[in-house]
């Protein structure tokens, strides 16, 4: 039975990894960078892998929800800062994977995105509302796995295994292009990586499914295990744009060129795995970012949250939801490019990541809330070292984005 | 959150966007040849878009929906770009007319092409809209060639 529970968190780890974010940065960055700058995707990983596991961790020891710590531990100011920066980024990806979702079922069905953004977003507060949490997590993550079709394409493709390796290892920046623009999207890759809302979920839904100490083993093979074979998936997608896209001097714009690699090279059946996937992949961030959204305003006022209770004993967490998913569709349907608002945000997450890891670090030392289970030597130097990173990245990001253009 | 720090963040908002979107005037012809460099780069791509995935579908690789949202976003993409660079205001100079003229012509005779595939597409007549992409290398050389003499 565990084994059971260990495999399907892996495999709803893999599924649930990739987002519209994802999907998008690493098509444009690879159709444009090949993979030389894959080392901030693995980065990026090697990120969230550390403070995922810190977040979880808090989560199974504690019992409570991120926001609810930040806010005892680091006071009322500290931890509305590290809120409203979490909020306005969750609610901005939010927005952006329900554009994802609209249109994926438009290439589909050739029915503009924009009919069916009013849809995705009663559909996703009608499962949010009524459907068990380990459905929304398991469904969408199992059914994300569709997005293999990029590795099944890329192999198809047969590549020079040896010069995308040596392309991963030995990053190398394209002559033709600007070194401002190539840290441009450095940084859009490893936000994409570290979206804040990923580690709030992660850790409300260890809370939703009532983690103890017991499930710490688990909760770390989900982190370490299937954290990095989902990060894999995202670096077959600018694998395949590397292969099939760059050489044409194709800029990638819209979600139907990312899925182009797979047509040309897998045929119709990839292609609808494929469509499977965008829809899962983007469809599980919608829900995953929702929740989040009401997560995060709950956890900090002290209302009760969760789908561990009926949806009228957290009244307010479900408005917040529903407002949430209002106000993205709204920002979709002012027809701003939903490809747009995600590499915006992107963007922006990495702008706010410091106000969101910061507090989890805190937390995951003190002693108080985690007892024996507070972070080992070694775990402090890697999360240390990373939070310089994430300080760096969140700095340059503004500076970076106005200076290219937002990589122009 | 007061209403002043509301209003600041939303004028912040603005500026980002438009210090991040804005096309902008070219005062020298240097600058409006890199201009037209980044347009033909951005015209050759929705070109080569609409090729790759003609050849996916010529293998029964591609859906006829999917086949018709690219076509239509190559299409919509190529005519954003003609209309962003007819917007910049050229200098006075006989080079920049010269730059302008011979994008101009390129970026018509691409938007002519990507009509045709588009509405050959969607009467579902596959053999006239494999002629018809056969003609994008041709071009999209031409954009590359116009490309590195505007870099």
């Amino acid at each position: 039975m565990k084994i059971f529970q260990v495999a399907l968190g892996i495999l709803t780890a893999i599924g649930g990894f990739v987002d519209i974010g994802d999907l998008v940065t690493n098509g444009l960055v690879g159709a444009r960078y090949g993979l030389s700058l894959a080392w901030a995707t693995v980065l990026g990983t090697v990120g969230i892998c550390l403070y995922a596991e810190m977040s979880g961790r808090v989560a199974a020891v504690t019992g409570r929800g991120t926001f609810d710590l930040v806010r005892e531990r680091l006071g009322p100011r500290a931890g509305l800062a590290n809120l409203i920066a979490s909020f306005l980024v969750t609610g901005l990806t939010l927005a952006a994977e329900i554009g994802g979702v609209a249109l994926a079922l438009e290439l589909a069905t050739s029915v503009n995105y924009l009919l069916w953004v009013p849809l995705v977003a009663f559909f996703l507060w009608l499962l949010i509302w009524r459907v068990k949490f380990s459905y929304l997590e398991n469904g969408a993550g199992l059914l994300g796995l569709a997005l293999l079709a990029f590795g099944f394409a890329l192999w198809k493709l047969h590549p020079d295994y040896g010069s995308l390796v040596h392309q991963v290892v030995a990053p190398h920046k394209p002559g033709t292009e600007r070194l401002n623009s190539y840290f441009y999207y450095a940084i859009a890759l490893f936000g994409a990586a570290m979206t804040p809302y990923e580690v709030f979920f992660f850790s409300s839904g260890g809370v939703e499914e009532k983690w103890t100490r017991k499930d710490l083993m688990v909760e770390r093979a989900n982190v370490l295990i299937g954290f990095p074979l989902g990060a894999m998936l995202s670096l077959s997608i600018a694998a395949c744009a590397t292969l099939v896209l760059k050489p044409r001097g194709i800029e990638v714009s819209t979600l139907g060129q990312i899925g182009l690699p797979v047509a040309f090279a897998a045929g119709k059946v990839a292609i609808a795995f494929l469509i499977l996937g965008f829809v899962a992949a983007t469809f599980g961030a919608a829900l995953e970012t929702g929740l989040s959204c009401g997560y995060s305003i709950a956890q900090y006022f002290g209302w009760q949250w969760g789908k561990f209770v009926k949806p009228r004993e957290a009244s307010r967490f479900h408005l917040v939801v529903l407002l949430s998913l209002i106000g993205a569709a709204g920002l979709v349907l002012t027809t701003i490019d939903p490809v747009k608002i995600t590499e915006y945000s992107v963007v922006f997450s990495a702008v706010a990541l410091p106000l969101t890891y910061f507090p989890i670090l805190v937390i995951s030392n003190d002693p108080d809330y985690m007892g024996d289970k507070k972070n080992g030597r070694v775990m402090n130097f890697g999360a240390t070292v990373f939070l310089v990173i994430i300080v760096v990245a969140s700095v340059a990001a503004i500076p970076l984005m106005i200076w290219t253009r937002a990589g122009q | 959150m007061t209403l002043g720090r509301c209003r600041r963040l939303l004028m912040f908002g603005a500026l980002l966007a438009a210090l991040t979107s804005c096309v902008g005037n070219a005062a020298t012809t240097g600058a409006y040849s890199g201009k037209a460099h980044l347009s033909a780069e951005a015209a050759a791509s929705a070109l080569q878009t609409a090729k790759l995935a003609v050849d996916s579908s010529a293998k029964g690789n591609l859906f006829d929906s999917y086949l018709e949202i690219v076509l239509s976003q190559a299409e919509d993409d190529l005519g954003s770009v003609q209309q962003q660079f007819d917007s910049i205001q050229p200098p006075n100079t006989t080079e920049a007319d010269r730059i302008r003229d011979r994008l101009d012509t390129l970026l018509t005779r691409a938007a002519s092409i990507l009509a045709d595939i588009r509405i050959t597409a969607r009467r579902d007549q596959q053999a006239a809209m494999i002629k018809t992409a056969a003609g994008i290398p041709a071009l999209a050389d031409k954009f590359d060639t116009f490309a590195e003499a505007t870099a």
